[in-house]
């Protein structure tokens, strides 16, 4: 049986925390909230500490942060609107060195495509913004997506291709791709009954994983044309539901490129790790999930965001409106 | 009379207005500092009450938009459903209203409480939209660094001179 | 919605109050006596007032009128379901059958302008040759009783003529800091999306020449009227336009007569609606009886001009600026794409240096970029032509969608091929335009008659939401 243990409270922030993401190498976990403050953490003999706290670039919340593929940028959203970009100089040092304004209300999430070419943010103003991020650190917009009818709560690029997901208080996922001129909506993802918190691509690209206000994790899964699939058209298809794991909302997903291991989590205070049933393998088939861990009271109130270590795939981080940040370890069945 | 969601007057200008409920009688175990009191509805109840509706010199109890009966407490399971009832179905103030009750909640239940506040199923027209606002922490959050917002709303907390 | 520009959408978090509550702005109703009532929702879902006695008295909805909604800073969108009602194919209609039934001496003279764009939109939709397409569709209105049908290249001159010389004004004045870049007036999505979101900040760029449709107004209501010797309220405009947002512009205060009560354009009407009213009378446009074109007064040929969809405005000016400014003819202006089509610009050299810095920018991204550029004090532009619209206005919100949405680009690709078509010209080899202006403005030092009827004003609206509408 797998286990779940907690490794290290991290204790910096005076709110929620909203969110925690690892950098590309896994030596650096960010965090911010609620207190408008960015905490940065490395390891400092076996101990996790706050190395750095990044300040006064916004004035309100700070939703969420993204690292950039190369690690030296990090950009970070909040409710004023706008959305800052932080530069790691030669001393290792952080500096704002760009801010993004043009959303017309809270921004809810921003991320860098694999290549570093674009950075995407979506809004409580319905719209996702896709940026070009230029070698001198000029942001221009690129697209302004309207396809979503509510405000757009997360976004995840493809980590293969330039391929943006968003998905939305509207309840549906989208898919964006660059058709030459503009970014255009190619996919809608249908079937989730309430607002979809949040959304995550697996290591290939070929899957995702949403979870929702309704309760429900949902893997999906893009069929080709070339797939010799005869039960599904080409397109995104639902392949696995999981429900009655969480009895209220769940808040966020993340899919573990190393070793496969989907973690949810949200307003139960609950983490969840769900595995891959990979011995009954058949192509034709749908694959199945089961519950492999879980953390009952894994914060002591709404744990907002989890986020997966993409080096040590083992370790997990999480936040919470407790105010506290988490780290812990994951053990896999043999 | 302005109306249409007026700036100048309410909606709904002659409500209907409740005897409020008698002062609650304490017991001798509530008494007793030495005895954990479980929260219970009448507790509940106690902390909404007496928040002002947006527009009416009234509070919501005398406007019978909350109820004691349209509370849930399960203190073991730290959860707490408040249901409320605009006064009429169409009342644009529901979502403040809801606001309010669910932001005087997070003020004073423990934080280990989860709370649900929604409408009092049929009565109101956008009761899905208004229930699923409330329900988005994310909104709330949004809606509380917003000055003007939170002005309206500690009014609607602020302690009524009576 | 749809048929609005996608920069007005975004403007407001109108999404979640239902219909009614989406308004903030108070209308005075009729109360009677103040008895207790309760109101309830029918079984038609109309709203019913029930008083003591139990008798229910249906509730009337109350009536905004468009001009609450544009003074208002909250939504831009409840102002569609007004629109419907004030500036609508139905509208047009009812005027015309009344007009048919009073006696002469009360009967307007209804006139109705029709945009080059419109006629591209109407023309590909029928498979007409642009020629065609004006005379069957002056031969469709025609027919239902309208008096004069005019195109609208007399308006799209002077509107040229008038920027080019307030940007060479600008240019002289020396004051580059808030005189530079000039950004175009034409689109009123993007006028309501400056005024609603930008403000203070960006309104002093935004040149204060009249759009197309409202010099047009200007010349039916007043040129026109005098020539006629009738009083403006006595005809009844219509334009026929490629987007929506023209019915906001329409709408304006700016554009209202308080004397005559009436409004330069009393009604809009986009080629959506067009070919709309056709298919309710079964009517193909290329059945319909061909009928020329009216000219007004001192126009004495059909002018297009250069420069494409959007008016022309960056090509006219850039030309005329260069001759004024540096005595420079310039040749075929060669445009260098910045990231995507519809962001262009093009520089003027004099002697190897750069003097005149031009862009186009279409589409609610590219604005964005001109706009934060601008904030961040690194544009680089004198003059930016812009567009709320992807591709400009001949692809307007208005205009007549394709068949299905995958031929998109094709149909769109089709109307441009139509338009330019047209023998356009440049502005200056025109030579009535001079004589025209001359002739309604009088001499060019007449600034009160110049201002009155060319240019207008912009309005900064501040964000007075009453605190309990707030969306949130």
């Amino acid at each position: 049986m797998s286990s779940l243990k907690l490794l290290q409270d991290l204790v910096a922030h005076d709110d929620r925390v909203w969110c925690v993401k690892w950098n590309p190498t896994g030596t650096l976990l960010a965090s911010c909230g609620s207190d408008k403050k960015i905490v940065l953490w490395g390891e400092e003999e076996g101990k996790w500490v706050a190395k750095v706290h990044l300040t006064e670039a916004h004035e309100r919340t700070i939703r969420a942060v993204a690292w950039s593929p190369t690690g030296t940028y990090l950009a970070s959203c909040s409710f004023d609107k706008t959305i800052c970009i932080w530069k790691r100089d030669d001393t290792g040092v952080f500096g704002a060195i760009a801010t993004l304004e043009g959303h017309e209300n809270e921004v809810k999430c921003v991320a860098w495509s694999v290549s570093g070419e674009y950075l995407a943010s979506c809004s409580r103003d319905k719209t996702v913004w896709i940026w070009s991020c230029e070698y001198d650190d000029e942001y221009d917009c690129l697209s302004v997506l309207h396809s979503h009818s509510q405000d757009v709560k997360k976004i995840c690029w493809s980590p293969v291709e330039d391929v943006l997901v968003s998905c939305s208080y509207d309840n549906t996922v989208k898919c964006f791709k660059d058709d030459g001129d503009d970014w255009t909506c190619t996919d809608t993802l249908t079937g989730h009954e309430s607002t979809v918190w949040a959304v995550a691509f697996d290591g290939t690209g070929k899957r995702l994983v949403t979870c929702s206000d309704d309760r429900t994790v949902k893997i999906w899964q893009r069929f080709n044309a070339l797939d010799n699939s005869a039960s599904q058209k080409p397109g995104w298809h639902c392949v696995c539901t999981l429900s009655g794991y969480h009895d209220r909302a769940i808040f966020d997903v993340d899919w573990s490129a190393i070793h496969g291991a989907i973690v949810s989590t949200g307003a139960d205070d609950c983490i969840r790790i769900f595995e891959e049933n990979l011995t009954a393998q058949d192509p034709l088939r749908e694959p199945e999930f089961f519950a492999a861990a879980s953390m009952p009271r894994a914060h002591s109130q709404d744990v907002n965001a989890v986020s997966w270590n993409p080096v040590r795939g083992h370790l997990l981080a999480s936040c919470s409106d407790d105010g506290l940040v988490k780290i812990w370890t994951y053990a896999r069945p043999e | 009379m302005m109306s249409n969601g007026g700036a100048k007057g309410p909606e709904n200008v002659n409500p209907q207005v409740y005897q409020p409920s008698e002062r609650r009688v304490l017991t001798a175990d509530e008494e007793n500092e030495d005895i954990v009191d479980k929260f219970d509805c009448r507790e509940v109840f106690d902390m909404v009450r007496q928040i002002n509706d947006p527009e009416h010199p009234l509070t919501l109890e005398e406007l019978n938009v909350v109820q004691i009966n349209h509370i849930e407490v399960d203190d073991e399971r730290n959860r707490v459903v408040v249901l409320y009832t605009p006064t009429i179905p169409h009342c644009s103030m529901a979502t403040l209203i809801g606001l309010a009750i669910r932001v005087k909640l997070l003020r004073s239940l423990p934080e280990r409480f989860k709370v649900d506040v929604r409408i009092y199923e049929g009565s109101h027209v956008s009761e899905v939209a208004v229930n699923k606002q409330l329900a988005d922490k994310e909104r709330v959050a949004a809606a509380l660094e917003n000055s003007h917002l939170l002005d309206v709303i500690n009014q609607c907390l602020a302690v009524q001179k009576k | 919605m749809d048929g609005f520009s996608g920069t007005l959408r975004l403007t407001d978090l109108n999404d979640f109050i239902a219909p009614t509550q989406e308004c903030i702005k108070p209308v005075k109703i009729e109360r009677k006596s103040g008895k207790l009532s309760a109101i309830k929702i029918t079984s038609s879902g109309d709203y019913a007032e029930v008083d003591s006695h139990g008798v229910e008295t249906k509730l009337v909805k109350a009536q905004i009128t468009l001009n609450d909604c544009l003074a208002c800073s909250g939504c831009v969108t409840s102002a569609e379901t007004v629109l419907i009602q004030l500036q609508s194919a139905e509208e047009l209609c009812r005027v015309l059958d009344e007009n048919a039934k009073v006696s002469a001496a009360e009967r307007k003279l209804v006139v109705v302008s029709v945009s080059a764009q419109a006629f591209a939109s109407l023309a590909n939709r029928y498979q007409l040759t642009m020629k065609e397409c004006e005379e069957k569709f002056c031969g469709f209105l025609r027919s239902m009783g309208v008096d004069r049908v005019y195109d609208m290249g007399a308006a799209s001159a002077l509107a040229l003529k008038e920027t080019q010389r307030e940007f060479v004004d600008r240019y002289r004045s020396g004051d580059r800091k808030s005189a530079l870049p000039m950004l175009t007036s034409a689109c009123p999505g993007w006028i309501c999306y400056a005024e609603k979101t930008h403000g203070l900040f960006i309104l002093p760029f935004i040149s204060t020449t009249k759009s197309p449709q409202q010099i047009m107004g200007s010349l039916v209501k007043n040129h026109l009227a005098e020539h006629q010797c009738k009083s403006p309220s006595q005809i009844y405009h219509v334009t026929v336009m490629m987007c929506y947002d023209k019915k906001l512009e329409a709408s304006r205060d700016d554009f209202y007569d308080d004397l005559y009560r009436t409004r330069d354009v009393d009604c809009v009407v986009t080629s959506l609606e067009v070919e709309q009213m056709l298919e309710q009378r079964n009517l193909v446009l290329s059945q319909c009886e061909s009928v020329p074109l009216d000219r007004l007064p001192g126009v004495e040929s059909s002018f297009h001009a250069v420069g494409g969809g959007a008016g022309g405005y960056l090509e006219n000016i850039l030309s005329f600026a260069a001759k004024e400014l540096f005595q420079t003819e310039i040749g075929p202006i060669e445009y260098k794409v910045i990231r995507n089509q519809d962001f262009r610009e093009v520089t003027i050299s004099v002697n190897g240096e750069p003097k005149l810095h031009f862009a186009a920018a279409y589409g609610f991204r590219n604005i964005q970029n001109i706009v934060q550029k601008m904030k961040r004090g690194k544009c680089p532009y004198d003059f930016v032509e812009i567009m709320a619209c992807p591709s400009a206005c001949l692809n307007g919100g208005g205009q007549i969608r394709p068949p299905d949405p995958s031929v998109a680009k094709i149909w769109l690709q089709n109307v441009q091929q139509l338009f330019d078509s047209l023998d356009c010209q440049k502005l200056e080899n025109v030579q009535w335009v001079q004589q025209l202006y001359d002739a309604w403005i009088g001499p060019q030092d007449d600034d009160r008659k110049r201002l009155q009827l060319l240019h207008t004003q912009y309005h900064s609206l501040e964000n007075k939401s009453n605190a309990l509408n707030i969306k949130w």
